[in-house]
């Protein structure tokens, strides 16, 4: 399976942690981070553009991103240049333990 | 409201203010321990109308709440200090997280200028748990308390559910406020679900020559129990069930084949691994359910009922799915016809071919049917909490359920420890209940300090202890998959368990030979207090079926192959 890589654009709450939170679910959904960038808003909340590769679904890492109360809203990019990356947590796999 | 009657906003501490609101989210029961950080809200524990049932390990105390939150399906509470008092809960709340379980978790912390220091009993514990919690917050503000608690509530209970983490700073739980008690705005409504979908969904149903319900944890969750009996009967799908779902289905109706999966049973593996439309109600497509996912139910279109949309193709990809409350989604979906009579036949013929026998020759007493005798002696009257572990297999297969909330079980996390706390939390929960635990010699050590909770407060829970001298289920795998090569797995030195549960303060009896099953089983369940039954049983005795790892699940092993 090759790759995938994303931009994501998320509005999230200024809320304590929400940021750490939602980078936690990128990687630990087994998404590489690249580029990330934070900015906060005018309304008080936060403004996070990220990219991030992986063989799995983007928009199941949407999903999973707007499970979280602290994520208002995300929108998904697919980015056409692909690179190899380090290896991450590894796509689900049919072998099993 | 004329001004002369306004009376100047009373000051409180934030603990009363916490307090107050917990009690005004409709919580009697609390499950905790003390410490140096929440002294505070155990200063205002005292007087209010809060029930707190002391623990003897924090961990007990999030099992207790967590089971709590299974069986009202309303957030269980537990409560304990920062540092080592919070990092115990975590296993708790884990297990919660796994299990879509409500639940409101308080812990103290260090006061906030002490927060970054490395100061005594001081853990990040937001940062720790933020993998496990489906939301957390820190208290900044003593008048943030009502609005939090709130929030937490709704969140822990809305949706699907999960547990919340408020950490409390001393400096809140001790600083004072003047915030009155507003109650929150209603929670909004979830979608409706897609007609168009259903209508899909239906016309799928109809055509499918071997079509397959699957019942999940989350039909007994959304308290759709009714429904979903309705549906089944309204259009004759042959339905199996996952571990969290067993007694969703009573398993006398003729269309139930059984639980699915690796230690799952043969008509039920053989009906999803053959089935040409498989409906998935409130699952999540678990590895110990679906086996190798790459061929787990190969010749099925998928039609996904739930209310989480990013369960929606994580592992198997839906052919239709439905992202709403269940109950709706049920009703909705109104096929033309029954289900094929031929494919009806197959399954009950798989049923009938792969019905449980308790004839093989074993020695000594033989658990599975220990455990239909439990089952019978009560039909459907037992809330079974279990441990993890071999015991917890056999009581899936061999114990009847008529209702999925008198199943509880550790599932996603697979918690040894889990159910003496558990017993403790349903039995909290439903007093008039009988409620048995039943454990394993490996498990029961793990929590086996909450003997003095049931003791403590008089809760009247039976434990059937399944003592095989060794942690059964790992000696199982080391003797089929690691050539009989034995670590770490014997337990001989066990210690004497009678003797162990009468030093707390409970009843107990041991047994050994078959025949002093039924006179056992009858003195547990009509002893009048809280008391254990301790079975030995044959060290090499397996579960079977066993779906090996990395194999489709009609590949099981069986006793003897």
């Amino acid at each position: 399976m090759t790759d995938m890589n994303h931009t994501l654009t998320i509005q999230l709450s200024g809320s304590e942690g929400a940021v750490i939170r939602t980078l936690g679910l990128i990687e630990r959904r087994g998404f590489h981070l690249g580029k990330c960038s934070v900015g906060e808003v005018d309304s008080g909340g936060r403004t996070m553009e990220v990219q991030v590769s992986s063989s799995r679904p983007g928009d199941l890492l949407k999903r999973q991103l707007e499970r979280l109360h602290d994520v208002f809203q995300v929108e998904v990019k697919p980015v056409t240049v692909t690179k190899p990356r380090k290896p991450g947590i590894r796509p689900v796999t049919l072998k099993e333990y | 409201m004329t001004v002369s009657t306004q009376i100047a906003p009373k000051l409180r501490s934030g603990s009363q203010i916490l307090i107050e609101a917990l009690e005004r989210n409709g919580v009697k029961q609390i499950f905790g321990y003390p410490g140096g950080t929440i002294m505070p809200v155990y200063d205002a524990l005292v007087g209010s109308g809060l029930k707190h049932y002391l623990c003897r390990h924090e961990q007990g105390a999030a099992l207790a709440a967590d089971a709590f939150g299974r069986v009202t399906r309303r957030a269980g509470v537990c409560i304990a200090t920062s540092g080592p008092g919070a990092t115990n809960l975590v296993t708790g709340i884990a297990n919660a997280f796994m299990d879509s379980v409500p639940m409101v978790v308080i812990t103290g912390q260090v006061p906030s200028p002490l927060q970054g220091t490395d100061a005594f009993q001081e853990v990040d514990i937001f940062g720790i748990t933020l993998p496990i919690v489906k939301h957390s917050y820190i208290v900044r503000s003593v008048n943030d308390i009502p609005h939090i608690v709130n929030e937490a509530f709704q969140l822990a209970e809305n949706g699907r559910p999960g547990p919340v983490l408020i950490d409390l700073p001393k400096d809140i739980s001790a600083g004072m406020g003047d915030v009155v008690y507003t109650p929150p705005q209603a929670w909004p409504a979830t979608c409706a679900p897609d007609a168009t979908a259903m209508q899909t969904a239906a016309g799928m149903l109809s055509k499918a020559r071997r079509p397959l319900v699957i019942a999940g944890g989350g039909i007994a969750i959304s308290d759709s129990v009714e429904v979903f009996r309705r549906f089944i009967d309204r259009t004759g799908l042959p339905v199996t069930s996952t571990l969290k779902g067993l007694g969703v289905i009573r398993p006398d109706n003729p269309s139930y084949v059984g639980m699915l999966g690796m230690h799952g049973n043969g008509a039920a593996n053989h009906a999803v691994q053959n089935c040409d439309l498989l409906m998935v109600v409130g699952a999540r497509f678990d590895d110990r359910a679906t086996g190798h996912l790459a061929q787990f139910a190969p010749a099925a279109r998928i039609i996904h009922l739930d209310i989480d949309a990013a369960e929606i193709s994580k592992l198997r990809k839906a052919d239709v799915a439905i992202v709403s409350e269940l109950a709706p989604a049920l009703e909705g979906i109104q096929p033309e016809r029954k289900a094929n009579p031929g494919w009806r036949a197959q399954c009950a013929g798989w049923t009938k071919e792969f019905a449980w026998r308790y004839d093989a020759p074993v020695k000594g007493i033989y658990a599975p049917k220990l455990l239909r005798d439990l089952s019978a002696a009560r039909p459907g009257g037992l809330t079974i909490t279990c441990d993890v572990g071999q015991h917890q297999m056999w009581v899936a297969q061999h114990c009847q359920f008529n209702d999925p909330l008198q199943h509880i079980t550790s599932g996603g996390l697979g918690t040894m420890g889990y159910g003496l706390p558990a017993a403790i939390g349903a039995k909290v929960a439903k007093p008039e209940a009988t409620v048995v635990c039943v454990s394993g010699d490996g498990s029961i050590m793990m929590n086996i300090q909450e003997l003095a909770t049931l003791k403590r407060y008089g809760i009247d829970v039976k434990i059937l202890l399944l003592d095989n001298s060794a942690l059964g289920l790992v000696r199982q795998w080391q003797e089929i998959f690691f050539e009989g090569n034995y670590s770490e797995v014997h337990l001989t030195d066990n210690p004497d368990f009678a003797a162990v549960a009468r030093a707390f303060g409970i009843q107990a009896r041991s047994i050994k030979e078959p025949e002093e099953v039924g006179e056992a089983l009858g003195w547990l369940l009509n002893t009048d207090t809280a008391a254990m039954l301790h079975v030995s049983i044959d060290s090499m005795e397996n579960v079977w079926p066993l779906v090996p790892p990395g194999k489709p699940n009609h590949k099981m092993m069986r006793q003897n192959s």
